[in-house]
């Protein structure tokens, strides 16, 4: 039975990958700060596949230590679902300089860091899945996310020349990139600029979180063996 | 085995996996000349995490990695308990 990690499967998005994943008979480690109800139910309804560690993985010096204790007690990690993220909004000009350092860390810098210190394992274990997490935001603009921005372009950036280094290995790497889901990160979002985002797309609706779990399960399955260093986007046809 | 030997023999081990052909390793061989590329040293470093139950080099201030094949070793030997 594979073992994945997924950050920030306590809710939202992540919650949605790490219950499918468990559901698909992988072995799921979801991580977040706080373990929340519908997390505790799901690992209830697990039959053991699905397991919540708590880490703060905006402390950058205790993930090398915090991989370790994964795969000490769990064993290899064939999958890594860089999911965990802040979604802060803001003007540029007007944002407090510790809330733009806190989205590049626990965005860019912390997902990096996990990742060298799974990747290198799995690079020693010869196979493995890499799955970040991005956004249409990467590629598109919207006004009072410049920092969210480019914490998420920085995804897409480190998933095509991870790609390149590690596919000699056999590991993949890729991207996702949904656009408007409601979770609590986009709590915010009025009725009204949702309808507005929904009315834009092809399809007239928004995706929800069951879209990008199925995607990364896809990503890990045999239909992902031979796709890598892409990025797959899921916004209902947002920017089409 | 001493921690010595259990750095050689890992050395050893991805030489083969990876179709390298390694010269004689003593202490004064730089680790260029081993033929090792980086990714061989990646996966080195994670076998010995491993093993070793350690990683000189994330516990290490310094950022530098070593030159040659005896402070690699040392850099093994040396960890503070
Ligand atoms: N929702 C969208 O419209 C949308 C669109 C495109 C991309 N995304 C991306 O999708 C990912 C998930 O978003 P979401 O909407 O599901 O967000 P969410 O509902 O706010 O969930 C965020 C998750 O990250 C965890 N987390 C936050 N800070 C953490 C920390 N310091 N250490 C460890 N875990 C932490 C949270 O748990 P704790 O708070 O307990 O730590 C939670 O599990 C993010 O990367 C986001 O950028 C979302």
């Amino acid at each position: 039975m594979h073992n994945v990690l997924v950050t920030g499967g306590s809710r939202g998005i992540g919650l949605a990958i790490a219950t499918r994943l468990a559901g698909a008979g992988y072995n799921v480690i979801a991580v977040a700060r706080r373990e929340t109800e519908e997390l505790a139910a799901a690992v209830r309804a697990s039959e053991k596949r699905l397991h919540f560690r708590a880490c703060d993985l905006a402390v950058i010096d205790a993930i090398p230590a915090f991989a370790k204790l994964v795969r000490d007690e769990f064993g290899a990690i064939y999958g890594l679902v860089n999911n965990a993220g802040l979604g802060t909004e803001g003007l540029l000009a007007t944002m407090h300089n510790s809330e733009i350092e806190a989205l590049v860390q626990l965005n860019v810098l912390s997902p990096i860091i996990l990742t060298k210190y799974i990747a290198r394992h799995m690079m020693a274990d010869g196979a493995g899945r890499i799955i970040n997490i991005s956004s249409i935001i990467a590629s598109t603009g919207y006004n009072g996310l410049s920092v969210y921005g480019a914490t998420k372009a920085a995804a897409t950036g480190f998933t095509r020349s991870l790609a390149r280094e590690v596919g000699k290995l056999g590991i993949t790497v890729n991207a996702i990139a949904p656009g408007f889901i409601d979770t609590e990160l986009t709590h915010n979002l009025s009725d009204e600029g949702r309808k507005r985002i929904a009315g834009r797309s092809a399809l007239r609706r928004l995706p929800d979180t069951e879209d990008v779990a199925r995607m990364v399960e896809y990503l890990l399955g045999e239909g992902g063996r031979n796709v890598t260093g892409t990025v797959f986007t899921i916004d209902a046809g947002n920017t089409a | 085995m001493s921690v010595r030997l259990k750095v050689t023999e890992a050395i050893k081990q991805i030489a083969k996996e990876q179709h390298v052909t390694l010269p004689e390793l003593t202490d004064g061989l730089s680790l260029h000349e081993t033929g090792f590329d980086s990714l061989a040293f990646a996966i080195l470093v994670a076998r010995l995490e491993d093993e070793l139950g350690v990683d000189p080099f994330t516990i290490s201030e310094d950022a530098a990695f070593p030159a040659t094949v005896g402070d690699f070793v040392r850099a093994y030997e040396n960890v503070p308990a």
